[in-house]
């Protein structure tokens, strides 16, 4: 499996009457992208709105981002299973639109009240701490505000607000067909040198699989309960996992996390140089008995002893108790001679000094932190709202206090604040001891 | 919750599906429970053989905060429930 990525950097999106991509500058016919939006019934309000890194700005009701990506050869189209067919995909060529992300918000009320399945939603400032506490505070974006039909299901909404921010993405994607990229990379996993280490990368997911939608899915089937298989990362990048899209929090990955794995980009870079990168273990955890996350656990190394790994990286997505599954991965790789190597965000409270994870093994005896998720943050006033809501619940639980969303608002962790938590180590990162 | 309650006086059985975290966090008495949403029973059987279960956990519980115990303690309740 070989892909081509052809990179297209966005310094500038325009809104006007033609699609257009020329030397960094993006031009959308807005209309066109609002009529098609609302070709779905479920939408009845639809509008866009360019922000860039630096304007006054907060964006409101974030569900999720993604990256423009378009295939141009090889099998299959983007999102596939989404929008398409469930064709392979991981071969070929793809255009992608770094830079920018679309980014969907919607007014959505849900017909869920309490516990895991209420929907969220999430900020983004351009500017100030805001920005800097996230990755996509530098990028520029196009924002997709739509309002849903009231009454609709939790699962409505996803399909909705999901078709609705892919099929915008493709759309301005094929702007890049026939134009000359900036750079090409090439993705092929197939030469490994002997005398390299074989490593692969284990990446746990929590999954809710008694929700209509389990938080993660591959070729858009929501993993529910399933034991390990293994995902080439060319099906990473051309968008083959995908998220709730009713569910936008800072812990949780978006799509445009999954085009972007910087763990999968970091192996691929040092693949043939560093290590023979063998691929992607996707693993389902935060199984409910202590059983059932021995088992997975077990199931994950196995997995990774038959295709041949020396090293782990193992990352994970969620919180609580899967983090349990994700220990004890940990120790059942070091058990089996598998050197690993835990990438994690830390809670550690207000202040960094409460207990910074919730389960600990000997065996776990490498881990790469990727910083404070517990840490509070001030968000100044702004002056200009983009988005749906001008008044949000900083917290979830139902009747939380709602507060102005221009004004200023204090986090008591990153959760609200889209990409404000580094679960897979993008970021670089500093840690002082005082 | 539960040792805060013994620097109290008051013995605690801690039920817990996740007993390898409250030993971690040095629980002195724990029982072993049966899955996370459901410590103390399981819906998936029937309903006789859940009460079965149930008053199984309990009377290990109870069992637990009499025991002498040094540190923390794991008590399993017999889960076979059908014989």
């Amino acid at each position: 499996m070989r892909l081509e990525l052809a990179d297209y950097p966005v310094k500038q999106i325009r809104l006007g009457r033609t699609f257009r991509y020329q030397d960094g500058m993006l031009e959308v016919d807005g209309p066109a992208l609002v009529e098609m939006i609302l070709r779905d019934g479920r939408i009845v309000q639809a509008s866009l709105a360019v922000v860039r890194p630096g304007d006054k700005v907060r964006i409101t009701g974030i569900r999720d981002l993604v990256e423009p990506r378009v295939k141009v050869s090889g099998n299959g189209q983007v999102f596939p299973g989404i929008l398409g067919p469930v064709e392979a995909v991981g071969d070929g060529r793809t255009h992608r639109l770094s830079g920018m992300t679309v980014v969907a918000t919607a007014a959505y009320e849900g017909t869920v009240r309490a516990g895991l399945g209420v929907q969220r939603s999430a900020l983004l400032d351009m500017c100030g701490p805001g920005a800097a506490a996230s990755k996509f505070g530098a990028l520029a974006h196009l924002v997709l505000i739509m309002k849903l039909r009231d009454g609709l299901s939790e699962l409505d909404a996803h399909t909705a607000i999901q078709a609705a921010e892919f099929q915008v993405a493709r759309r301005v994607a094929e702007t890049t067909i026939g134009v000359e990229p900036s750079g090409v990379e090439v993705y092929d996993l197939s030469v490994r040198r002997p005398e390299l280490p074989n490593v692969v990368l284990i990446q746990g997911c929590l999954t809710d699989d008694h929700h209509v939608h389990s938080g993660v899915s591959y070729y858009g089937l929501p993993i529910r309960e399933s034991l390990s298989t293994v995902v080439h990362p060319n099906e990473l990048l051309d968008c083959a996992m995908a998220v709730n899209a009713t569910r936008g929090i800072g812990y949780f990955p978006i799509t445009w996390d999954w085009q972007n794995h910087p763990l999968v980009l970091g192996l691929y870079r040092d693949h043939g140089r560093r290590v023979n990168f063998l691929g992607m273990i996707l693993q389902r955890i935060r199984y409910e008995t202590f059983h059932g996350k021995e088992v997975i656990a077990q199931n994950a190394a196995q997995l990774a002893v038959t295709l041949g790994a020396e090293g782990a990286l193992v990352a994970w997505l969620g919180s609580g108790n899967a983090f349990v599954d994700v220990m004890l991965t940990v120790r059942a790789c070091e058990r089996r001679g598998i050197d690993t190597v835990l990438v994690t965000y830390e809670y550690g409270g207000k202040d960094g000094v409460d207990s910074p994870l919730l389960f600990y093994v000997p065996e776990a005896n490498a881990v790469v932190s990727t910083g404070s998720r517990d840490r509070w943050l001030d968000l100044p006033e702004i002056e200009r709202l983009v988005g749906p809501y001008e008044r949000v619940q900083i917290l979830s639980y139902p009747g939380a206090p709602v507060a102005e969303a221009k004004g200023q608002l204090t986090l008591d962790a990153r959760d609200m604040v889209i990409g404000g938590v580094d679960n897979w180590g993008k970021e670089s990162w500093v840690c002082n001891a005082y | 919750m539960s040792k805060e309650l013994e620097k109290a006086g008051l013995p605690v059985a801690l039920v817990s599906a996740m007993y390898p975290v409250a030993e971690q966090v040095r629980a002195n008495r724990i029982v072993k429970g049966v899955s996370i949403p459901h410590p103390c029973g399981d819906p998936s059987l029937p309903p006789e053989l859940d009460a079965r279960l149930r008053r199984e956990i309990v009377q290990t519980a109870l069992k637990a905060l009499g025991a002498e115990v040094k540190g923390p303690t794991l008590f399993t309740p017999n889960m076979t429930v059908s014989g």
